[in-house]
């Protein structure tokens, strides 16, 4: 079948009633879920995933997209009135928001980044679209040494996703990747590491560690700070109206963050933090007056918006065309289609058009929806940033449980998830990041079946996995893939006390 | 005095020596190549070496790491009550079933933890857990667990 053709099935999908109504679902969802301090992408998707039970694939996950999209958006919305950024892909928007909010102007704050995630989020669906049916072309031949090249080169995103330090950031995915080798092994029929217990044997549901490490490991959080009272008094929003000279200087980050985040998103590893400092910081380094940044400049407020929408779309084009998640959340977004029964990889395209075109073409709708629906309603969804913590520690706990009940209905796994819940608080407690723990989980799968099935083919022949040019290019990308940031974050923390240093 | 790293690392390797003796006594399976305890020997001594890497990090906690990890005893003791509730709430799900464990567990939650609004706490704790029955149980056709009531 031809792309073109395919991409009329997508249409037809996006643009039914209820594509249209799901994508709206999801992305008010999404928006609302990622505005609460706390809860990001990861926990909106894990915390939506019961709902499509039993819902046309294409339909659930045209919604389950709006939901990740609209979670980023949200989070920006907090990260400019209260300073409190939902999730870390939006922390640089707080730099320019912020202070352009506490000057009085956060209407026009939030209009600038509605309008930058907008064309951000427009553009890399159009690249989406050009790039996803490619690299799926290319990825049809693979086979299980070419997979485990990839899905090696999926890891080493861990250097890059720890915010600190790197070695915790391992230690973390190798006890995620040791959580997966619970259960029935597929190839022999061994039990592992079950003790015994008949509801291990299918393993522990990757549900249970989404919902307990994050949005469980978040109530904790939640109920320390239950008495912060700075959600409820916020000011007026102000006019959201921009000025023709605020469209003059977003069109230059606009133009090039879109394009850059894009490349950044499709990267594993990178996704809509890092694209976001990136942007960030090259705006801030080619501006005529880059003292501005940091005190409510548009430009520094459209670069990161521009970039993290623009990533999140491109963050799609490895998890459409590999089935490989490149971050924690397009993992958790994996056992979203999972669930459903679709796998994600190469031969979705041709198998499942109206899935895989879907999603990209509801993306458009979804970003008009962003567009129309915040800005004129900013002012009043805001408003659920008042709800009083305790309701909402409340409700999250209720969500996460039954969540999990819905898929397996067992209490069983729902005291494990109260135990990842705990597991997740004790690993922020001491800084180790949550977000390796569940790629490699889901990885970790994957990447033992194709480690499998490629030595038994050869005979348990380690060479395999290094023999053709394709697998070997791959490991060379992941050596410089997990290098390279590591060599980044050191000097962003020099650059970073330079900044103290010249602020103070 | 050994550092927070270090107390880190120890358990760790504790860790990785516990699941590598189970790798160990897994049952072997001698027609294939690789057999199920190869990966994880392999993940298990990868834990070791990166525990010891971490025994030996000098990199210090930053003092917004050291501030996040000091927790009042007050607030232990708030956080064990909440994890004993959804302890309980698990407990009594599947023999009173969902719209009442849930009622009960928003009221008494929200309550303990300092919402005094009495009206709104009821109305929501009523309202949420039979709007959310129904629609899983009507419009997903997913069944929770119906309990005490008769529908």
């Amino acid at each position: 079948m031809g792309a073109m053709e395919g991409l009329m099935q997508g249409i037809q999908v996006a643009f039914s009633w209820q594509g249209i109504l799901f994508v709206l679902i999801g992305v008010v969802a999404g928006t609302l879920i990622g505005m609460m301090p706390g809860l990001g992408p990861i926990s909106a998707i894990a915390i939506m995933i019961p709902i499509t039970y039993g819902m046309d694939p294409s339909t659930a996950l045209v919604m389950m997209a709006g939901v990740y999209y609209g979670a980023v958006f949200g989070g920006s919305t907090s990260s400019i009135l209260l300073n409190a950024p939902g999730i870390s892909g939006t922390v640089a928007t707080s730099f320019d928001g912020y202070p352009m909010a506490q000057r009085g102007e956060a209407g026009k704050a939030l209009a600038i980044a509605a309008i930058s995630s907008f064309v951000g989020g427009t553009v890399s669906v159009v690249l989406l679209m050009l790039f996803a049916p490619a690299l799926s072309a290319v990825a049809v031949s693979f086979g299980p040494p070419q997979y485990f090249a990839l899905m090696f080169l999926g890891l080493t995103a861990i250097a890059s996703l720890s915010d600190g330090s790197t070695i915790k950031a391992l230690i973390t995915a190798t006890l995620g990747f040791m959580v997966a080798t619970i259960g029935i092994d597929g190839q022999t029929g061994t039990t592992r590491f079950t003790f015994g217990n008949p509801n291990l044997l299918e393993g522990i549901d990757f549900l249970v560690i989404a919902l307990g490490l994050f949005a469980l490991a978040e109530i904790c959080f939640l109920v320390i700070k239950r008495k912060d009272t700075s959600l409820q008094n916020q000011g007026d929003i102000g006019s959201l109206k921009l000025s023709k000279k605020d469209f003059k200087e977003m069109r230059g980050p606009m133009g090039r963050q879109s394009f850059l985040g894009f490349i950044l998103g499709v990267l594993p590893g990178a996704g809509a933090t890092i694209a976001s400092f990136i942007g960030y910081i090259t705006e801030k380094k080619i501006s005529k007056n880059p003292k501005e940044f940091g005190k409510g400049s548009v430009k520094g407020l459209s670069a990161p918006e521009t970039a993290n929408n623009a990533a999140t779309s491109g963050a799609f084009v490895p998890l459409l065309s590999l089935g490989i998640p490149g971050s924690g959340t397009t993992a958790v977004m994996l056992g979203a289609f999972l669930v459903l029964g679709i796998q994600p990889g190469p031969l979705l395209m041709a198998d499942r058009p109206e899935v895989f075109w879907g999603i990209i073409a509801s993306m458009y709708i979804g970003n008009i929806f962003l567009l129309v629906l915040n800005l004129p309603l900013i002012p009043y969804i805001a408003k659920i940033l008042k709800i009083a913590r305790p309701m909402l520690i409340s409700l999250v706990a209720i969500f996460s449980l039954i969540g999990v009940y819905a898929i397996s209905f067992s209490t069983f796994d729902l005291y494990l998830l109260l135990i990842f819940g705990v597991l997740g608080y004790l690993m922020r407690l001491f800084s180790f990041p949550a977000a390796p723990f569940i790629l490699a989980f889901i990885l970790g799968g994957m990447m033992e079946q194709s480690l499998r099935q490629s030595l038994t083919s050869a005979g348990g022949d380690m060479m395999i996995l290094i023999s053709d040019p394709v697998s070997i290019g791959l490991y060379i990308v992941s050596i410089l893939s997990f290098i390279v940031p590591i060599i980044r974050n050191r000097k962003e923390k020099q650059s970073d006390q330079e900044e103290k240093s010249d602020a103070s | 005095m050994k550092t927070l790293n270090q107390k880190l690392s120890v358990f760790l390797i504790l860790l990785s020596a516990g699941y590598l003796y189970l790798s160990y006594n897994l049952k072997e399976y001698p027609y294939v190549p690789v057999d199920s305890d190869f990966l994880p020997k392999v993940l298990g001594y990868v834990l070791i070496v990166l525990a010891v890497f971490l025994f030996f990090d000098k990199s210090s906690e930053t003092e917004e790491e050291k501030e996040k990890r000091q927790v009042p005893k007050k607030e232990i003791f708030v956080l064990l009550a909440v994890g004993g509730m959804i302890f309980l709430y698990i407990f009594l799900l599947e023999i009173i079933g969902f719209v009442l464990s849930s009622s009960l567990f928003i009221f008494a939650c929200s309550w303990f933890l300092g919402y005094r609004k009495l009206k709104t706490t009821l109305l929501v704790a009523i309202l949420f857990p039979l709007i959310m029955y129904l629609s899983f149980n009507y419009l997903l056709q997913i069944r929770l667990p119906q309990g005490l009531l008769p529908f």
